[in-house]
C-alpha cells in the first residue's frame, strides 16, 4: 500500500527551481510552458484498455505525479502537495484517430515512417502545474508498412529529468507484465537526495555554500567573457512555436557513430563527442547566415542519480557545466573534443558540479524568474546557444508496454522561443537517434538542410 | 616509491569510500562500470588518485579493459608512475 499521508509534501530540489523559472520564462515570453516529452514507437497489439489502467493505478500509487507545485509560505521553498492531489488518475491520455493526424515530414526516420506532427504541437502547450495538472499521454496509431502505435508522454520538466523518465517508462513496461508488481515508486522527501547531500558533505554551513554559489556564479560569467549567440537571436517576445525532426541512424551507421565517439571522447564521455558534432552543425548554419564570428555557450546537464541501483524516479537531480567555445574552435572536430575535455577536466577539478548543486540550491528561496535573468543578464539577453543532452541508452530495461514491443524511443525536450534550438541524442534498439527541436520561425528549410548534412557527416554516416 | 600492493590499497578505499560509496564487500575483482562508475566518476576517481599519487594519468589511457576494476586500474596507475 503507498505510504503517503495526506499531509505530505516534498519539496522542489534546486534543479527543479531551475526548470520553473525556464517554465515562467517560457509563459512570459513565449506564451508556452516549459515541458518535456519522450516518444515511444510501440509495434502492433497495444492494448490501451490496459494502458489506462495501469495509468490509474500507477497514479493512485504515485500522488506526486497528480500533486500541485505551490509554495507553502511566501519565502519558503515550492513544493509538492501531496496533499491536495487531483483525484486519480489525474494523468491525461488522449487517443486520437489515424485520420485526424498529420505528420511531421521532415523527420527522418525510415523505418517506422514520420512522427505524428500534434507530438510536436503538444510542446508548446501549458500543463497546469499549480493544481496538479503535470503528465499527459498521447496515442496515434500508426498504420502503413510497420503498424503499431505511437506513444509520446509529455510532462512538466520538473516532474522528471531525462533519466527518471526512462526510469519511469521502465516502470510501466515492468507493472505491464508483471500484474503483482507494486505500483508506488520510492521517492526522498529531502530537497535534492544525492546532490544536495554531496554539497552537505562538502561544505556543512551555509557560508561554505554561499561560497560555493558564488564560485559558480564567477565561473558563469567567466564562460561568458565572449558574448554568446543563438539561432533564434537574443530575447524577443515570441510565441513558442517548436516542432522537432528525429535523424535515426541504424545498423552500421549508428555502429560507427558510436565507436567514432568513444574512440574520439573517451569510452565513458561520448557525450563531448556528441556536443561537439551539434557545435558543428549549429556553426553551419552560422556559416550560411555569413556569421563568421561566433561564440558558442552550451549547458551540459551532469545526472547526479546514484547509478547501479533503484534511484529516484521523480523530480531533477542534475548539475549543470557550461561550455564556451568560439568559431575558430569549431573548424576541426578533433580539436574542438579536445577543447571540451580541457573544459570539462578543468570544471570537475575546481568542484563546479557540486558548486553548481549549491548555485541551484540557494534559488529555491528566489522568485521564479531569477534564473532565467541572471542568465540573460549575464549572456547578453540570451539564455545559451542552444540545448544539448546526450541519455546514452534509452530505457534498457523496457522492452514492451502493454502488449506491444517497444521498436524505438527517443527525449524531445522543449526549448524557449530564444535560444530555439536544442540537440539530444540517445540509443535504443541498436539504433542512434538525433532529435532536433526548434523555433518554427527561427530556422528555414535551408538552415535545417545545413544543419543536419553536417550532422550526418560529422557522425560518419556513409 | 609505493609498492604496487599499497596503490591497489589506496585505490581500492577510495573507490569504497569517496565514488562508488560501497562496503568492504567491494573488492577489488568487482567490475567498476557495473556498479555504478559514470564518466563524473571516473573522472573524480582520477583526482583522488592524483592527489594521492601526484600522478594525473592522461585520459586517452583509460579504455574499458583499464577501468574494468581496481587490479586492472592499478596496474595502469602503477605502470605510469614507474614511467614517471
Amino acid at each position: 500500500m503507498p505510504n503517503y499521508s495526506n499531509t505530505d509534501v516534498v519539496p522542489l530540489t534546486g534543479a527543479d527551481c531551475f526548470l520553473r523559472a525556464i517554465d515562467s520564462e517560457a509563459r512570459r515570453s513565449g506564451q508556452a510552458g516549459h515541458l518535456s516529452q519522450l516518444v515511444l514507437r510501440l509495434g502492433p497489439a497495444f492494448d490501451v484498455d490496459r494502458f489506462r489502467r495501469l495509468i490509474e493505478e500507477v497514479s493512485r500509487a504515485n500522488p506526486i505525479v497528480r500533486s500541485p507545485i505551490r509554495r507553502q509560505a511566501v519565502v519558503g521553498p515550492p513544493v509538492y502537495r501531496l496533499d491536495r492531489a487531483v483525484p486519480p488518475p489525474g494523468v491525461s491520455i488522449n487517443l486520437h484517430s489515424l485520420a485526424a493526424v498529420v505528420a511531421a515530414n521532415d523527420s527522418e526516420a525510415p523505418a517506422l515512417g514520420a512522427i505524428p506532427d500534434l507530438f510536436c504541437r503538444r510542446l508548446n502547450d501549458r500543463l497546469d502545474a499549480t493544481h496538479g495538472r503535470l503528465l499527459c499521454f498521447d496515442l496515434v496509431p500508426r498504420g502503413g508498412v510497420h503498424p503499431g502505435t505511437d506513444l509520446a508522454m509529455t510532462w512538466q520538466h520538473m516532474l522528471f529529468d531525462g533519466s527518471g523518465s526512462e526510469l519511469f517508462v521502465e516502470h510501466l513496461a515492468a507493472c505491464s507484465s508483471d500484474p503483482s508488481r507494486g505500483r508506488e515508486l520510492p521517492i526522498n522527501r529531502a530537497a535534492g537526495g544525492k546532490s544536495s547531500s554531496a554539497v552537505a558533505e562538502l561544505a556543512a554551513t551555509a557560508g561554505e555554500r554561499g561560497q560555493m554559489a558564488q564560485a559558480w556564479n564567477t565561473y558563469m560569467h567567466g564562460v561568458a567573457a565572449k558574448r554568446p549567440t543563438s539561432l533564434a537571436g537574443p530575447l524577443r517576445q515570441a510565441q513558442q512555436d517548436l516542432r522537432y525532426d528525429q535523424v535515426r541512424l541504424e545498423g552500421s551507421d549508428a555502429v560507427n557513430a558510436i565507436d567514432r565517439a568513444k574512440k574520439m571522447a573517451g569510452f565513458l564521455t561520448p557525450m563531448l563527442f556528441f556536443l561537439a558534432v551539434s557545435l558543428r552543425a549549429h556553426q553551419a548554419v552560422a556559416d550560411l547566415r555569413g556569421r563568421s564570428s561566433t561564440s558558442w555557450i552550451v549547458p551540459l546537464p551532469v545526472d547526479l542519480r546514484p547509478k547501479g541501483g533503484q534511484g529516484e524516479v521523480f523530480r531533477t537531480h542534475v548539475s549543470l557545466l557550461w561550455f564556451q567555445v568560439t568559431t575558430d574552435e569549431t573548424r576541426d572536430l578533433a580539436g574542438l573534443i579536445e577543447v571540451l575535455k580541457v573544459q570539462r577536466l578543468s570544471a570537475i577539478r575546481a568542484k563546479l558540479v557540486e558548486a553548481g548543486v549549491a548555485a541551484l540550491d540557494f534559488a529555491r528561496y528566489a522568485p521564479a524568474r531569477l534564473y532565467s535573468h541572471m542568465a540573460r543578464r549575464t549572456f547578453g539577453g540570451e539564455l545559451g546557444s542552444f540545448f544539448f543532452a546526450y541519455t546514452g541508452e534509452f530505457a534498457p530495461a523496457a522492452e514492451s508496454l502493454c502488449g506491444a514491443t517497444i521498436l524505438d524511443a527517443f527525449h524531445a525536450p522543449s526549448v524557449p522561443a530564444s535560444p530555439g534550438s536544442a540537440l539530444v541524442f540517445s540509443r535504443r534498439g541498436g539504433g542512434l537517434s538525433a532529435v532536433h527541436v526548434y523555433q518554427r520561425d527561427s530556422v528555414d528549410p535551408a538552415d535545417l538542410g545545413v544543419l543536419r548534412e553536417q550532422l550526418r557527416r560529422d557522425l560518419g554516416v556513409q | 616509491m609505493v609498492t604496487k600492493e599499497e596503490l591497489e590499497e589506496r585505490i581500492l578505499a577510495i573507490v569504497r569510500e569517496d565514488i562508488l560509496k560501497v562496503d568492504e564487500s567491494f573488492t577489488p575483482q568487482a567490475n567498476l562500470i557495473e556498479a555504478g562508475l559514470d564518466s563524473l566518476a571516473l573522472t573524480q576517481l582520477m583526482l583522488a588518485i592524483e592527489e594521492s599519487t601526484g600522478l594525473w594519468v592522461d585520459e586517452s589511457l583509460l579504455t574499458e579493459e583499464t577501468v574494468a576494476n581496481v587490479i586492472t586500474l592499478t596496474a595502469l596507475v602503477y605502470a605510469e608512475l614507474q614511467q614517471h
